[in-house]
């Protein structure tokens, strides 16, 4: 074994960095929460003893119940379009010509380049009562009024689209980029139509790129308090903005921990279901 | 390639300009939002040398669960929390108290605004400007002879178009005053009964912003609701249709003071500061550039009878007839406003 690692030391020295990397900061900041989830509130010092498993219970509050499963259908309206935009996007792309291909890429890209809160703001302008699509209606005699896009659910959708349709795009461009012309063609040469194709042969086999691109967009979805903060008036709540007030004016340290121990599990359950879905595919496959 | 070597120079000195930057003096300063005209930082940088880092925050919640947290690493030289966080922060031992010979000219203040309750013979604050919360009214699209209660927030033909702020006490205030009730009240009973009558109101807001209140307004999307007086004023800049009101129930008044938490850095310089902005011609300027009202009745016989004269800033006692000064409620009566807080927030 040592004599291995004396061989390979560059090898070593990365593993150890990631290994450090994940224990300093995300098995530990983890545990953390987790403690944290357990404790009890205190006024001033924020944390205390006993234990208790009270956190997690006063999230079974309808009330928290309620902002969640808004949150997760905010979340899931978000996936779904980001999905249905993304999904022909990168079939195009992978279509395109080489040289463009980069290009497109290097175009998808670039708005990273700005903070996302900067573009939310945009976004904001653009919707506003008085803002560039509302004037830019009305002066084409479209609407009399305004229409009401701002401080509603439909801006907060429109926002988390705009922010995380990239990290739907992305993986889903990697599996069209997989994919063989060949077994495209070989169906269509055993007889089957465009739609039996589609249906058989290409959603298959970009079902991976498809899960990965919703684990990467549903659950940001669900995290991006300062979307709902901005576009949706600190109305339409989502469960970051409970975890966020929690932390920073409540200062009930423990039952945010607690609402973001819950995110975390949503996390896991949705890999999990990732894990066995690819399970059955493989069996499908052999 | 002597152009890439020009910009490596250029690049190379702004770097070593950082690096020298840090070696003068700082004053950390934790404030809020649009609370403080750039001038009066440059111009205390260009007298003291002291570059002034300025953070904000968007309520005193916020800014004492920051202040809390960050207390042994001495993050913040100076901070501003309003009338009732002075009171709680005291208590708590929270705050260094006030080198009075160090301010010569504290002698400037309002006699009725210091020595108050919160903080008895100024020991750990000093107030920096005073404001209201009261009614805004775009009056292109509601006419503002017609609201004068906080409860005409409440009528049909609001539905949609009403602004409030993101702040809880304040919120509370509001349906508490609707009610009759105290602002300050801890009564749970009549918290709750002040719930329920904003619960009536919720579908109405169409956002609650405590960031920049006035934004909304601007926006085109609400036309009625809950505004800061100082953010009236800005607001009038653009849109001089934007018309404030003291609600007969009574406005919610509210003094911001500076403090220096216990474990301050520059525990000097936050002095400095403090003392500079107590000389009336900063005292003025302050008020004139961002609408609210000073304590300083020095800087107030400077400043130009239109902004003096202003009620919006400067309201008559009959404008301030049934007004509350915030004041603490204590941790449990919070509890409770919080968990109606979150209710009404949730509600749609």
């Amino acid at each position: 074994m040592f004599g291995q690692a004396f061989r390979q030391p560059f090898k070593n020295a990365v593993l150890l960095l990631v290994w450090v990397w994940l224990l300093a900061l995300v098995l530990v900041p983890n545990v953390l929460v987790v403690g944290t989830s357990l404790l009890t509130r205190d006024p001033v010092d924020f944390l205390t003893l006993p234990f208790t498993l009270e956190n997690y219970q006063r999230l079974m509050d309808p009330l928290y119940v309620q902002v969640f499963l808004h949150s997760l259908y905010m979340a899931a309206v978000t996936t779904v379009l980001c999905l249905l935009i993304g999904y022909p996007f990168a079939w195009a792309l992978a279509g395109v010509d080489k040289r463009w291909q980069t290009l497109l890429i290097f175009l998808l890209i670039v708005p990273f380049w700005t903070n996302s809160l900067v573009r939310t703001y945009a976004i904001k302008m653009l919707l506003a009562g008085n803002g560039l699509i509302n004037s830019g209606l009305q002066s084409l005699g479209v609407i009399d009024q305004p229409l009401e896009l701002l401080y509603t659910e439909t801006a907060v959708i429109i926002g988390l689209v705009y922010l995380l349709l990239p990290f739907m795009i992305l993986p889903l461009y990697a599996v069209f980029e997989d994919l063989k012309k060949e077994l495209v063609m070989a169906s269509h040469d055993l007889g089957a139509g465009r739609l039996p194709t589609f249906l058989h042969v290409i959603v298959p086999l970009t079902l991976p790129g498809v899960i990965a691109g919703v684990l990467l967009v549903f659950l940001p979805a669900m995290g991006m308090f300062y979307v709902a903060d901005v576009l949706g008036g600190a109305r339409n709540l989502l469960v970051g903005n409970v975890i966020k007030n929690q932390f920073l004016d409540a200062r009930d340290w423990p039952f945010g921990a607690a609402a973001s121990v819950l995110l975390t599990l949503a996390m896991a359950f949705l890999l999990l279901a990732h894990r066995f879905s690819r399970r059955r595919l493989g069996e499908e496959g052999a | 390639m002597k152009k890439m070597a020009l910009v490596g120079v250029a690049a190379l000195s702004l770097g070593l300009a950082g690096c020298s930057k840090q070696d003068q003096p700082v004053l950390n300063l934790y404030n809020w939002s649009e609370y403080m005209p750039q001038e009066v930082l440059d111009q205390f940088r260009a007298e003291t040398g002291i570059r002034v880092i300025y953070t904000t925050y968007d309520s005193n919640e916020a800014m004492y669960a920051r202040l809390r947290l960050l207390d042994s690493s001495s993050h913040y030289d100076l901070a501003v929390p309003s009338t009732y966080y002075v009171n709680k922060m005291r208590n708590e031992g929270l705050l260094a108290p006030i080198d009075r010979s160090q301010l010569s000219n504290f002698d400037n203040l309002d006699p009725s605004l210091i020595n108050l309750n919160i903080d008895p013979d100024n020991a750990y604050s000093v107030p920096y400007l005073w404001g209201t919360t009261g009614l805004a009214v775009v009056a292109d699209r509601v006419d503002p002879a017609e609201v004068t209660r906080w409860e005409d927030l409440w009528r049909e033909d609001f539905v949609g178009r009403v602004m409030m702020t993101n702040d809880m006490r304040e919120v509370f205030h509001v349906g508490l005053r609707v009610l009759g009730y105290s602002g300050n009240t801890r009564n749970p009973d009549e918290i709750e009964a002040a719930y329920r009558k904003l619960a009536e109101l919720v579908p109405s807001v169409r956002t609650f912003n405590s960031d920049a209140p006035r934004m909304p307004y601007l926006e085109g999307e609400t036309h009625v609701g809950m505004i800061w007086n100082g953010e009236a004023v800005m607001g009038q800049e653009d849109m001089p249709s934007l018309t404030y009101i003291y609600p007969e129930e009574g406005a919610i008044v509210w003094l911001d003071s500076f403090v220096i938490p216990r474990n301050a850095r520059n525990v000097e310089a936050a002095h400095k500061f403090i003392d500079f902005m107590l000389r009336p011609e900063i005292a003025a300027l302050v008020s004139t550039e961002i609408g609210y009202a000073t304590p300083n009745v020095a800087g107030k016989a400077l400043l130009e009878d239109d902004v003096r004269g202003d009620r919006t800033s400067y309201p008559t006692e009959e404008d301030l007839v049934n007004a509350e000064f915030q004041e603490d409620v204590g941790d449990e009566a919070l509890q409770i406003y919080l968990r109606y807080w979150e209710m009404l927030k949730a509600g749609r």
